[in-house]
């Protein structure tokens, strides 16, 4: 393990920020940190870069306490949000920039920086200052500058999130191939995106509030889910989460709608649960099921988003192809038993049973 | 916990224009203040102890009291006329007008000048018989006035120059803010039909209302410290008909030595300052920005 | 018809405040006769011209050697201009990036005690200024007078600059730092060469108020030091000669008038309006 937190606390005008964090990160490894805006990622980040103080807590690289260093001796980088370069500077003196303040030759420099500045395809823009190039171009002068210095800790926040929708899907692959290219050292990747997580992390955070609900390789943390909380952040559109009961090999909803329980959930005691159900997993139908009345729908590429209010809790599902629904139609839901999950019903609902778990 | 070097560095950013400043300025403010209870003149200078006479003084000093009167009046006065005209003469030349910017650079040049220094020129201007601010106005019948000697003439031509002098400081702090704004809400107003006086009075200048009380209140206090153009045009006279405070102040001290009084004078003509200048600047911001919000 | 009306009020605006300017020109090169022959306007027809006024300056009969007071202002002036930037430069940086906590005083109020400075009328620091250069031994020097500019010069640096640095992203300089410059580094490699506009309005300000400033100039100093508005309102007595009264006033002023047209520019480009709020 190369660097581990230990109960960071970080507060700002009386607001918990980080609340207890801990976590370890592996050399060589890529973690995404996942979670809603406001989740306390950001502050993750700029503690570990130096850029915030923590009110306590410690944190270890290699097993050497680095806290207390200030944030021009802990060799990090960092890529933000908003695309961050020195103005004054042109693209490949904002890149050779970290080289050269280590006072590294010119030759290497140089050598250095053109090898980055093809790997992001920049290679013809050297000479040009950044406010000349275009959002994607100067999202990648930034990550360039980040691979340059080969930093023992890289972290990304939510780089790509101000780029329009195809540039961040071809921007995304690009980063995972950057990305895992950088052997040795530990890089974290904030995004609020589920599908993202899963695709560049080897390993998935998922934060909530300054607090971390669940860490796991993306299968375990799509395929189960801590609590309801993880279930809605892993998931977009957010998973459903129905309150009922679970009687007799029977799934009953107030109101007397039932489903047969299929055979993952037949051993759980009686009582009452919060299940789930991904978006995609749940039909209409027609006069049968959980009724339901639509609040909106939202038609994006290929797939119609509905959402729908029940007496149980709101409802998403995701529809293939394009749709018209009426807005306040009344609407039934038919749900297929063998992909609900069962969470606790009380606290944060904690996962009881997935699909496909505990059938034997 | 924390960072050791941050501390550092964080200090040593403001402290030496802190301390500086805190040195050049607080220390002769607490000489003044205790000067001011001293007795010190030009037959017994040094530090002896009056307490609060000089104070009780001050109080039944009418000379003082119609200098402040004359003073609030000239600086409320004044700057009220260069914000009207430099709000106007930056609406004049903020678009659409024919070598803008030629007649930008003529408004500015006035407040780069030296204020002494035009404050001669404008004197011989206001000569009776060898200037020609009477034989201008002789061309169309008026005149001759006698500028520098009467007492209404001499404030006039105090004000007329302070007008000079700073009407392109309003104009130039407004030009900026006229240029800073955003086009939507005009466009809005273009669209809603509103002819140039309700775009003035609903757009442009609820718009402005900030950099306008920023404005405004810098010259007043500028303006509060009026005293130079008074030395050079008028010596604050005819008699005391144009003097300010901080010119009475200037003679008490500085030229019939009354160090103890003339310190005390100050102190008091500070206090009332900001005591008066905090007053307008709240007010300017309930009235004006209290009842948009 | 209404933009006839603009035409007319601009340039009668712009008449009011070129005649000064004008007059001084025409009277500097008038002679004791051109000038008690009443007001009169164009060389040739109404006076006849002559150099006087402006040989004058040079030593000339009647006048004042200009030179000396015109170093001796441009020496103190750009003194305690730069001094001021630099140490209002470096403050602002740090009222703007870090947070100062001493009791109930936090930044505003630090930078409040910056700019409150401006409401200080001269008269109530000219004594004790007095006082202490002549305790100093700076009474009539030029290092005194320096000194006692940057008091006056410090706060307009501070007010502009704060302003300008709050509108650098800050993100700028902490990717500095994490690129391994100490902050010192990180706001003189990083922030400094993109805050020359900024910098640029502060010095202009700060040269305009030291140049044009003349009561503590006029008690401060008296013969070793003499700066420009003193030298020029010492002919300012009864007996003028108005001809190198009025050809010192403009090569005193003319400098200044050169930066107008710079201000023009600044605000033409749209930098003046985010340097000043």
């Amino acid at each position: 393990m190369s660097l581990i937190l230990d109960t960071l606390h970080l507060s700002h005008n009386g607001e918990a920020h980080l609340d207890g964090l801990s976590a370890s990160f592996a050399r060589g490894s890529l973690t995404t940190v996942l979670g809603r805006t406001l989740a306390g990622k950001t502050t993750l980040m700029r503690a570990i870069a130096g850029l915030q103080r923590i009110d306590s807590g410690t944190m270890e690289r290699d097993g050497q306490a680095f806290g207390t260093l200030p944030a021009w001796q802990r060799d990090v980088a960092m890529v933000y949000q908003q695309f961050i370069n020195y103005p004054h500077l042109n693209v490949f003196d904002n890149i050779a920039f970290p080289l050269r303040k280590r006072r590294l030759p010119e030759v290497d420099v140089r050598q250095r920086v053109e090898s980055v500045l093809s790997m992001v395809g920049l290679s013809n823009f050297a000479g040009r200052k950044p406010s000349a190039l275009s959002g994607g171009q100067q999202q990648r002068v930034a990550l360039a500058r980040a691979l340059v210095r080969k930093a023992d800790i890289l972290l990304l926040d939510e780089p790509l999130v101000n780029l329009d929708y195809k540039l961040r899907e071809q921007l995304r692959e690009e980063f995972r191939g950057l990305l895992t290219s950088q052997s040795d050292g530990t890089v974290i990747y904030n995004t609020t995106e589920p599908a993202e997580a899963m695709m560049l992390g080897d390993r998935i955070i998922v934060m909530h509030q300054g607090r971390i609900l669940q860490t796991g390789t993306p299968a375990e943390v799509f395929e189960r889910p801590a609590n309801t909380l993880v279930a809605g952040i892993v998931n977009d559109p957010p998973m459903t989460i129905l309150s009922g009961r679970l009687d007799h090999g029977r799934i009953v909803f107030d109101g007397g709608v039932e489903l047969a329980a299929s055979a993952h959930l037949k051993n759980l005691p009686h009582g009452l649960y919060r299940f789930g159900i991904r978006a995609t997993e749940i039909e209409p139908s027609e006069g049968r099921g959980i009724p339901g009345r639509v609040t909106f729908s939202e038609v994006s590429g290929s797939e119609t988003f509905v959402h729908v209010e029940t007496p149980f809790g709101e409802a998403v599902m995701q529809l293939e192809g394009v749709h018209q629904v009426t807005d306040g139609s009344q609407i039934g839901l038919s749900l297929a038993p063998e992909r609900l999950f069962a969470f606790a019903a009380d606290g944060e609902g904690a996962l009881l049973r997935a699909p496909g778990q505990g059938e034997n | 916990m924390g960072q050791t070097g941050l501390r550092f560095y964080k200090f040593s950013f403001l402290l030496p224009g802190f301390l500086v400043l805190l040195a050049i300025i607080l220390f002769p403010l607490l000489f003044t203040i205790r000067v001011s209870l001293s007795g010190w003149d030009a037959i017994a200078p040094g530090l002896n102890w009056a307490g609060l006479t000089n104070y009780a003084h001050v109080f039944s000093d009418g000379r003082f009291w119609e200098a402040m009167l004359r003073l609030s009046a000239m600086a409320v006065g004044t700057v009220l006329v260069q914000y009207v005209l430099g709000f106007a003469l930056a609406l004049l030349v903020w678009r659409d007008i024919l070598f803008r910017r030629i007649f930008r650079v003529l408004f500015l040049i006035p407040m780069m000048t030296t204020p002494v220094i035009m404050s001669v020129i404008w004197r011989t201007i206001f000569h009776e018989s060898l200037g020609p601010a009477n034989d201008v106005l002789g061309l169309i019948g008026l005149g001759p006035y006698p500028w520098l000697t009467s007492a209404n003439f001499a404030m006039a031509a105090v004000m007329l120059v302070e007008i000079w002098q700073w009407t392109p400081f309003m104009f130039l702090l407004l030009l900026a803010g006229l240029l800073s704004l955003p086009r939507e809400p005009f466009l809005a107003a273009a669209i809603d039909g509103a002819g140039p006086v309700r775009t003035f009075f609903n757009v442009t200048f609820p718009l402005l209302v900030p950099v306008s009380i920023g404005a405004v209140v810098i010259r007043l206090i500028e303006a509060s410290k009026i005293m130079e153009t008074v030395y050079v045009l008028t010596s604050g006279g005819p008699g005391t008909a144009t003097e300010t405070a901080g010119y009475y102040i200037y003679i008490k001290g500085l030229r019939d030595f009354e160090i103890g009084y003339a310190a005390s004078l100050s102190i008091t003509y500070l206090v009332i300052m900001i005591v008066l200048l905090t007053i307008i600047a709240k007010l300017l911001v309930r009235i004006f920005i209290g009842r948009s919000a | 018809m209404l933009s006839t009306l603009k035409y007319i009020a601009v340039v009668l605006w712009s008449a009011f405040v070129v005649a000064p300017l004008l007059w001084a020109l025409t009277t500097s090169f008038k002679t004791a006769n051109g000038v008690t022959g009443g007001p009169t306007y164009l060389p040739y027809i109404g006076f006849e011209p002559s150099l006087d006024g402006w040989r004058s300056l040079f030593g000339g009969a009647g006048g004042i050697d200009i030179v000396r007071p015109y170093m001796d202002s441009l020496i103190v002036t750009s003194s305690a201009s730069l001094i001021s930037i630099v140490l209002g430069t470096l403050a602002a940086y740090g009222l703007s990036r870090f947070e100062y906590r001493a009791g109930f005083v936090k930044n505003t109020d630090i930078i409040f005690f910056f700019i409150s400075q401006r409401i200080m009328p001269p008269i109530v620091l000219a004594i004790p200024f007095f006082l202490m250069l002549q305790f100093l031994g700076l009474l009539d020097t030029k290092i005194g007078l320096i000194l006692v500019y940057v008091a006056l010069l410090l706060p307009i640096a501070v007010w502009i600059m704060v302003d300008f640095f709050d509108g650098v992203p800050r993100q700028i300089d902490e990717m500095a730092m994490l690129d391994g410059c100490t902050p010192f580094e990180a706001f003189w490699r990083i922030v400094l060469p993109n805050s020359m506009p900024g910098i640029l309005v502060a010095s202009m300000f700060c040269v305009i108020f030291g140049w044009n400033d003349f009561f503590f100039a006029f008690t401060l100093t008296f013969t070793d030091t003499q700066l420009l508005p003193v030298a020029v309102v010492s002919l300012n007595s009864s007996v003028t000669p108005w001809w190198s009264l009025s050809a010192s006033a403009l090569v005193s002023v003319a400098p200044l008038i050169l930066i107008a047209i710079f201000v023009e520019r600044l605000l033409s480009r749209g930098t003046l309006a985010g340097a000043i709020r």
